[in-house]
């Protein structure tokens, strides 16, 4: 009884701070709230005229209330510079099997392209383990995907 | 002794162990198949999620053998029975949890040097957003109950089975709320922030696995290599034997007298003394209470070699 007592204890205690967590390790979102901007890189400049981006984008801008500040890369330097910090959200075509999953977190696609096994999925990715910020993002891939929010 | 392995006082108790093994296979699955179904990045989880598949090694590995000794017959190829499978059991348990433990603390490790930062984004369920942390929470909580009950049921049992597999079983399960709480304060710091608690978590978690393995190797080897009887819990030197060697002892001073085991059985040779004129069955010698007599095997007397004195006459 005394063992079955603590797990009870911090039950309680998580219900009363269920929208606390979680919370970024590196404090993504609570920079964005401050500084009212977000950084986000495309893989290719023409995904900027992407349906499905500028209705992620916008949905961000309107849920955070900060605005998306674009930054130049493309390829693996993008998913560099999200590994190491410098940049928020990147967007591209990925494919399901991305030697990348792992090092970044991809949100859900936003659309599918391609048949088979390997689909290719245009959707966003984060750095690995802000995951305050990448519910965020995957909340706002979700409505998009379902095409709730298209302009 | 019946023409099986397992002596026949321990016949009831063990088809109560049996059952209760069964129990312990289903429920540690649905434990398995709730925690997967959640397990995300977290190297907590991952490792949480392994150290309960293995609780399925010493159920499984008791029921082979369980099975063996009171169903196999002694034969021509198997003079002896099937009573040391039990001890094999411990030793492929043993074995399992040593290197799987000590392949998780290395993962852990390996995590915590390269500052990984566990993902766990969010789900939906029932049509809401939910984050995959409050799951794994929720999972983490449920595989506390079933080992704990279980493992209070198991604990009589294997002592009056005098059963080492299922003792090391039962204490794993009575001891899974101390990894149970490690890995719930892994998600709750990975949910904090907190970046390195999940692979701080997930080594003290390992560390616990390969703690057990290790006890239970010593145990398990000790018997494979005819070493003195060991206790249920420990690699200390089992009571009973101790007090089955004093007791012959006193009945065949200056004797040698050397003890092993072979599953739950002990087994004597006392050495450089005659068998005594009357015939007596092993279990006169022992010790303690009659309804643990059982535990006393094998009773073989070596008569000194040709030029020695002889000794010890009883």
């Amino acid at each position: 009884m005394f063992a079955m007592k603590y797990p009870a204890l911090l039950a309680l205690y998580l219900l009363s701070a269920c929208d606390a967590l979680p919370r970024d390790p590196a404090d993504t979102s609570a920079r964005i709230a401050e500084r009212k901007f977000f950084t986000v890189g495309l893989f290719e400049a023409g995904l900027a005229q992407d349906r499905e981006v500028k209705a992620l984008i916008a949905l961000l801008e309107q849920r955070t209330g900060a605005r998306a500040s674009w930054q130049a890369g493309s390829g693996e330097a993008l998913l560099q510079q999200l590994d190491a910090g410098r940049l928020d959200l990147a967007l591209g075509r990925f494919r399901q099997k991305s030697p990348w999953k792992g090092e970044v977190a991809f949100g859900p696609p936003l659309r599918l392209a391609g048949t088979g096994d390997d689909p290719v999925e245009l959707k966003a990715a984060m750095r690995n383990g802000e995951n305050r910020w990448i519910m965020t993002v995957e909340s706002a891939s979700r409505s998009v995907a379902k095409g709730a929010d298209k302009p | 002794m019946s023409d099986n392995s397992l002596p026949r006082e321990l016949e009831r108790t063990m088809a109560r162990a049996i059952r209760l093994e069964y129990w312990n296979i289903f429920w540690t699955i649905t434990i398995i198949a709730t925690m997967g179904l959640v397990l995300g990045q977290s190297e907590t989880m991952k490792t949480a999620w392994i150290e309960d598949s293995l609780g399925l090694v010493p159920p499984v590995m008791f029921l082979i053998a369980a099975h063996m000794e009171r169903r196999l017959s002694r034969s021509e190829r198997f003079p002896f029975g099937f009573e040391r499978v039990n001890g094999l059991g411990f030793f492929v348990a043993a074995v399992a949890l040593t290197a799987v433990g000590a392949l998780l603390l290395w993962n852990a490790l390996m995590a915590l040097w390269a500052a990984e930062h566990a993902t766990v984004g969010s789900v939906l369920l029932f049509g809401q957003e939910i984050w995959l942390g409050w799951l794994m929470l929720a999972a983490q909580l449920y595989s506390l109950v079933p080992p704990m009950i279980i493992g209070r049921r198991e604990l009589p049992l294997a002592e009056t089975l005098n059963d080492k597999l299922l003792h090391t079983d039962a204490l794993m399960n009575k001891a899974n709320w101390l990894t149970g709480a490690a890995g719930l304060a892994g998600v709750i710091g990975l949910g904090l922030g907190w970046w390195w608690a999940d692979s701080l978590a997930a080594a003290i978690i390992s560390i616990d696995v390969l703690n057990d393995g290790i006890k239970a190797l010593r145990s398990s080897t000790a018997e494979l290599v005819d070493g003195a009887p060991r206790a249920l819990s420990s690699a200390d030197l089992s009571q009973d034997a101790q007090q089955v060697g004093e007791k012959l002892l006193q009945q065949f001073p200056g004797a040698t007298v050397r003890l092993r085991e072979t599953g739950r059985l002990i087994r004597a040779e006392v050495h450089d003394t005659h068998a005594p004129q009357l015939c007596r069955h092993p279990r006169h010698y022992w010790p303690g209470d009659d309804d643990r007599a059982w535990r006393l095997a094998q009773v073989s007397f070596i008569p000194p070699t040709k030029g020695q004195n002889q000794k010890g006459r009883g």
